[in-house]
């Protein structure tokens, strides 16, 4: 996790210096008075860089992804929840002996 | 819905604090959000948790909550003392709160003096029309007495204001099963699979209410949900499979004389006979014979 997390900082900074770096290029076009026809190829590696270590660090940060197929194994639905709202207490489960050793202490 | 995971880890847990092991609390914890109903393990593990007082202070203000669940489950076990223990303790830290009065209440529909639960039910009811909780103890305590016609009744005055509650929907379908009026139940059940759509389980009985009215149409409908409910397990459930097989036999056999379109009913029939054998192939290859001369018997009536 926090390996993942240096990287995509890493990933973060590097794309910030390859703004700066295009920005800094256009102002040295200015002086030199030619047309900013795009950002030099440095920074066009940087920037395919910078994407693939941020692509890396958030697939891997944020954990195990889930599944969302509804037939999947794990996601079969097993049972529906109790209607515990409207749930009786003359069962025949009174019938059976109560624990007697089963107290609230206090 | 209960997935298979959750369930998984029910079990798990439930094994490790039977065991002995640690994680009582993830167990309880669990047992709320699943609403499922192991009263007598809650009553069980939450009483060792809130018989030690270094547990109990650990759990901060989630040891009220508890306490309520640890008195639902030891009423449903019958245990009234500890139940009446619980309450005490919760009316003392929560003076005037409504949410212990209606464990007061369920507490005497436990020890069974009826009336006087519906007398304090009916006052709280007065003080607060508008209180669903309060509502559905009441229908569930007609239903104790079991007075259900009285109990679909109330249910039904219940959904007229409260339309988008499926539970109530659930249960209203179950009673009208238990007393054969199956329109009605097919009814509420199509209500239930409006607001879940995606839950096989619904299709599923909606398919059986259908077959058991019969009739020709009810009967293609039932085999249309049969199949729904197929499609949203991705073929696994066997009782779907065997519901298909069955309808479209039973349809071939009430329109013996007219000549409706044969091929697609016997096509899907035989595409889930085949799914079946090849499951009874794997999971019970003894009963394959059984499997395969019931099917036989299916397609020759056709």
């Amino acid at each position: 996790m926090g390996f993942g997390f240096t990287v995509g900082v890493f990933g973060v900074l590097i794309l910030s210096h390859a703004a700066y770096s295009t920005i800094q290029y256009r102002g040295l076009l200015k002086i030199m008075e030619e047309e900013f026809s795009g950002p030099p190829l440095t920074v066009f590696g940087e920037l395919v860089v910078g994407l693939i270590l941020c692509m890396w660090a958030a697939l891997t940060v944020p954990g195990k992804f889930l599944s969302i197929h509804p037939d999947s194994e794990e996601n079969r639905i097993v049972s529906l929840p109790e209607n515990l709202d409207f749930m009786i207490f003359n069962h025949r489960g009174r019938v059976f002996p109560s624990q007697v050793d089963l107290k609230l202490n206090h | 819905m209960v997935t298979k995971t959750e369930e998984s880890q029910l079990s798990r847990l439930e094994s490790q604090v039977d065991n002995g092991g640690g994680g009582a609390w993830d167990f309880l914890c669990l047992v709320r959000k699943l609403k499922v109903r192991r009263s007598d393990k809650v009553l069980k593990h939450g009483l060792s948790i809130l018989n030690d007082p270094k547990k109990r202070s650990a759990l901060g203000p989630h040891e009220w909550t508890l306490y309520e669940q640890v008195a639902i489950a030891a009423m449903d076990c019958q245990s009234l003392e500890v139940a009446k223990d619980c309450i005490k303790i919760l009316r003392r830290r929560f003076p005037g709160s409504k949410r212990v009065g209606r464990l007061e209440g369920m507490l005497l529909e436990a020890k069974g003096s009826l009336p006087e639960a519906e007398k304090a039910y009916l006052s709280f009811l007065e003080e607060n029309p508008f209180d669903q909780v309060v509502h559905k103890r009441m229908i569930a305590m007609v239903k104790a007495q079991g007075d259900i016609t009285r109990a679909i009744g109330l249910i039904n005055k219940y959904l007229e204001t409260f339309m988008a509650d499926h539970d109530a929907w659930r249960e209203l379908a179950e009673l009208y099963n238990s007393l054969q009026m199956y329109k009605q139940a097919a009814f509420c059940y199509e209500e239930l699979i409006l607001s879940q759509p995606t839950n096989p389980l619904y299709h599923l009985t909606y398919a059986d209410v259908l077959y058991t009215i019969g009739g020709l149409e009810n009967l293609q409908m039932a085999k249309k949900y049969y199949a729904s409910t197929i499609n949203l397990t991705g073929g696994k459930n066997r009782r779907a499979l065997f519901g298909v097989c069955l309808c479209t036999s039973a349809i071939a056999q009430l329109s013996k004389g007219r000549n409706k379109e044969d091929k697609d009913g016997t096509h899907l029939q035989s595409l889930a006979a085949t799914a079946l054998e090849k499951d009874y192939k794997q999971r019970a290859p003894d009963k394959l014979q059984l499997l395969s001369s019931a099917l036989k018997s299916l397609r020759v009536s056709s």
